[in-house]
């Protein structure tokens, strides 16, 4: 079935300007369901990529396609989610959760239902009508997530979204974040420069490496799932990250960073 | 543009650290207020300082319950200088938010301004007082075009830097979700925009008043420039001093009734209205979802 | 400083090549003023309102080369207003200063300062008029009066707004207040009172110009309401581009000033004042990797 192939690159390069090449000759391929994750340091165009995918900005050479079209523009079957919140100061949680079915014009009270049910899903009962400036940066995060469930969106495009939160709010958002994408439908690609939080998330690890921004290597991760914290302190566990840090060591050495 | 970083007094909280209560805060500087007067006062019984110069504080306040009650002079010139400056500070507002909005939508037409607004702010624009004396007469015009040509300049810079200081990821996340030109605009950028807007209001609000002040210095049959003009002239400065009070009370007044619309306007910023909000807004939600 | 140029926010902006844009302003320019000078000149637009581009042009010619009777207001002008921007801005900074230093003045002073914050300070010109009379005096003060409010608050508020964690590294080291004054507080508080000097500018020349129209015999000011009063509309806007020029000398003024001091702002200003520095230490303490 076409159906389980959703995101093809091939050949896919990005260029601003006259000689900053952002991406270069990216080739993959993107099972549905799966859950992706783009690792590598500052610069190395892994947040350009998501870009790419999600129709943010338009690709100068090679193929890109998303369901078999090629992605021409921003589209509903994608939704996004970025390292800052971007949640609406003058709105409260669920108004901003509504967002999405404001700006299409789908408002309705099923869709008020759903936006309540999100709510509840990423474990903000009774902080439904707080504004964003009474949430936590934690909580703020939790309402995004909320907003991305909300545009129905099946491709989820999330730029090192847990980023700017301590350790310990980041490793219990990134296992709500497990829960909640699970499941053979939702296809995930998760931007960060965290190593072990790449392998510990995903089916599959993308290492980028910079100058210009290259998929270096892609590492199948086959670990059992679901995932607990306990792994990350198994050979296996450590086996990949050494692999990740010999691809990034290879090409970084020299470079100054 | 250097407005970004004018600050306020509202801001500096200059007050907020007295010791004690509220209430013996008040006390002290009230015993300082009289403190003072009263030396001003002796100064200018004992001779010390010239009376027709510095009126004494006795005299001022005899000659504000004259302007005010036995003549009642003053409530004409200040309804006067008040509809100018308000007239003016309106038209300012809307054609410097106006501007400012299609330099911030269209890239060609911000090009296009971009000397202009350069020379606009260099120029003492109070300076164009006798021209516009002279193209709309003596009458009220004159003062509202000159009070709306010094006040523009504020809300024009302030709602570009607003409307400018949206952030990258916000504008991405709405065109990931396919907004439209329109929705960007009202449901971002202008609620983004807002606080720096409201502080161009504010100061335009300010300098509107000063521009009927001057329009009037220049030409004028009533408002309250010429009113404190003939009492300085005929050296009657306590009338005068009194008249001045009364521009600084009603700066006050505006400035206090500017900063509640600020704050309701921007719930947002103020923690007991998003309480309040809050509270209103799960009602109605609550009631519609059945929960 | 908000950039009006800045990147175009809803995408899609086509930059424009130096030649062109300098093209395309030079274009506009000419449209609007050859419009102007021809409606003028047709007799669409009354001369009595806006006199002709090259009636204008030709006033200045004759202000500045011919009788050269300009440069006497030109320069009490400037005289004034610089002055009172000194007397200005010595107050308005010293008052900060004190405030900063004392909580009790500020305590104190806070109530007066809410009082001048509120009254537009060319309300006051009758009185500088009354007292100072009608020579360059009164303008000097109230050129004075009308530009100690921004500096005065800019510099008490960057004075104050120390971010907290230099406030602490400072004292973990041991410092003095005196050293914390001069090393902390006075230079992060200077891009905001470099702000508040930019609008003194201009209010020092806009109070100098009131007091002018108020009662003056001399400076570009009364020059131009003498014009303006008689009709003699290209000469009053003669002097109104003269008072342009001098506001854009002065903005420029600031503007070199600010490029200068808050080197650490400017990414091409950095280099420079580091291989300067870098020179220096060499100099002093010779090449430690030679």
């Amino acid at each position: 079935m076409a159906e389980e192939l959703v995101i093809q690159g091939s050949a896919l390069g990005k260029q601003f300007g006259e000689n900053v090449i952002a991406v270069e000759d990216a080739n993959f391929t993107i099972p549905r369901g799966s859950f992706i994750s783009l690792v590598g340091p500052s610069g190395c165009g892994k947040s350009t990529l998501l870009r790419l995918i999600s129709g943010l900005i338009e690709k100068s050479g090679g193929d890109l396609l998303v369901r078999n079209a090629e992605v021409v523009g921003p589209r509903s079957d994608i939704g996004m989610m970025f390292q800052k919140a971007v949640l609406l100061d003058w709105r409260t949680s669920i108004e901003n959760v509504l967002l999405p079915d404001e700006i299409r014009g789908t408002i309705d009270t099923d869709a008020k239902k759903r936006a309540w049910d999100h709510l509840q899903l990423v474990g903000l009962k009774d902080f439904e009508f707080s504004f964003p400036r009474q949430l936590s940066g934690g909580m703020q995060q939790r309402v995004a997530l909320a907003r991305l469930l909300q545009t129905g969106a099946d491709i989820m495009l999330l730029d090192e979204p847990f980023g700017a939160l301590d350790e310990f709010t980041r490793e219990r958002l990134n296992d709500e974040l497990l829960r909640i994408v699970e499941g053979p439908d939702i296809t995930t690609i998760f931007v960060t420069h965290n190593i072990q939080e790449a392998i510990y998330l995903a089916d599959q690890v993308f290492v980028m490496t910079p100058r210009p921004g290259r998929i270096a290597a892609q590492i199948e991760i086959d670990l059992p799932t679901p995932r607990n914290i306990d792994m990350t302190t198994t050979p296996e566990f450590n086996n990949y990250v050494q692999q990740v840090r010999d691809v990034l060591a290879g090409h970084l050495d020299g470079q100054p960073l | 543009m250097s407005n970004d970083q004018e600050a306020s007094v509202s801001n500096i909280e200059l007050a907020a650290d007295y010791k004690g209560t509220l209430g013996g805060a008040v006390l002290r500087h009230t015993i300082i207020f009289f403190v003072i007067m009263f030396i001003w006062e002796m100064a200018n019984r004992t001779g010390f300082s010239n009376p027709l110069l510095l009126p004494r504080p006795t005299d001022i306040v005899a000659s504000i319950w004259k302007i005010y009650v036995t003549q009642g002079n003053v409530w004409y010139h200040l309804w006067v200088t008040f509809k100018e400056a308000m007239v003016g500070c309106f038209i300012g507002c809307v054609i410097g938010i106006g501007l400012a909005v299609a330099a911030v939508l269209s890239d060609t037409f911000r090009q296009f301004l971009k000397p202009y607004i350069i020379i606009v702010e260099a120029t003492p624009r109070i300076a164009l007082g006798p021209i516009f004396v002279t193209w709309f007469g003596f009458g009220m015009s004159s003062k509202v075009a000159l009070a709306a040509l010094v006040c523009f300049f504020a809300p024009f810079v302030n709602t570009i830097t607003g409307l400018l200081g949206v952030e990258e990821e916000s504008y991405e996340l709405f065109r990931s979700l396919g907004a439209t030109r329109r929705q960007v605009f009202w449901k971002l950028m202008i609620p983004t925009a807002l606080p720096t807007m409201n502080a161009g209001l504010k100061l335009a609000v300010g300098s509107a008043f000063g521009g009927a002040l001057v329009a009037e210095f220049i030409s004028a049959q009533a408002g309250m420039g010429i009113l404190m003009a003939r009492y300085t002239m005929s050296l009657n400065m306590p009338s005068a001093f009194a008249g001045l009070l009364s521009i600084t009370l009603y700066g006050f007044i505006l400035f206090r009734i500017m900063e509640i619309i600020d704050k309701r306007v921007l719930y947002w910023l103020s923690d007991d209205l998003m309480a309040k909000k809050s509270v209103k807004k799960e009602t109605k939600i609550r009631g519609e979802l059945g929960l | 400083m908000s950039d009006i140029g800045s990147d175009g926010v809803l995408a899609g902006v086509k930059e424009l090549s130096p030649i062109q844009k300098l093209a395309m302003h030079g274009l506009v320019f000419l449209i609007i003023f050859g419009g102007w000078e021809v409606g003028a000149r047709l007799g669409y637009v009354n001369e009595l309102i806006l006199p002709a581009p090259t009636s204008i042009a030709y006033r200045l010619y004759e202000m500045f080369f011919v009788t050269g009777s300009i440069y006497w207001h030109y320069i009490i002008t400037m005289y004034e207003a610089t002055m009172g921007f000194i007397i200005g801005v010595s107050i308005g900074m010293g008052l900060a200063i004190t405030a900063a230093i004392s909580p009790v003045f500020r305590r104190y002073w806070a109530p007066y300062a809410v009082v001048f914050n509120v009254t537009p300070g060319i309300a006051v010109t009758p009185f500088i008029i009354a007292w100072f009379g009608f020579g360059w005096s009164s303008k000097i003060a109230l050129a004075a009066l009308v530009c100690f409010f921004p500096p005065f608050i800019n510099t008490l508020t960057g004075l104050l707004h120390i971010d907290k964690d230099a406030t602490e590294l400072f004292r973990s080291l041991g410092s003095t207040k005196k050293q914390f004054f001069w090393k902390c507080q006075i230079p992060s508080a200077l891009p905001i009172i470099i702000a508040g000097l930019k609008l003194a500018m201009t209010g020092a020349l806009i109070g100098t110009i009131v007091a002018q129209f108020f009662s003056a015999s001399e400076g570009v000011g009364i020059l131009m309401q003498r014009f303006a009063f008689r009709l003699n509309m290209d000469g009053s806007f003669a002097a109104l581009i003269v008072m342009s020029l001098m506001g854009l000398s002065l903005f420029t003024l600031m503007e070199y000033m600010d490029y200068k001091v808050l080197y650490w702002r400017r990414h091409s200003r950095m280099e420079e004042v580091g291989s300067k520095r870098k020179r220096k230490w060499f100099a002093e303490n010779g090449d430690f990797s030679a």
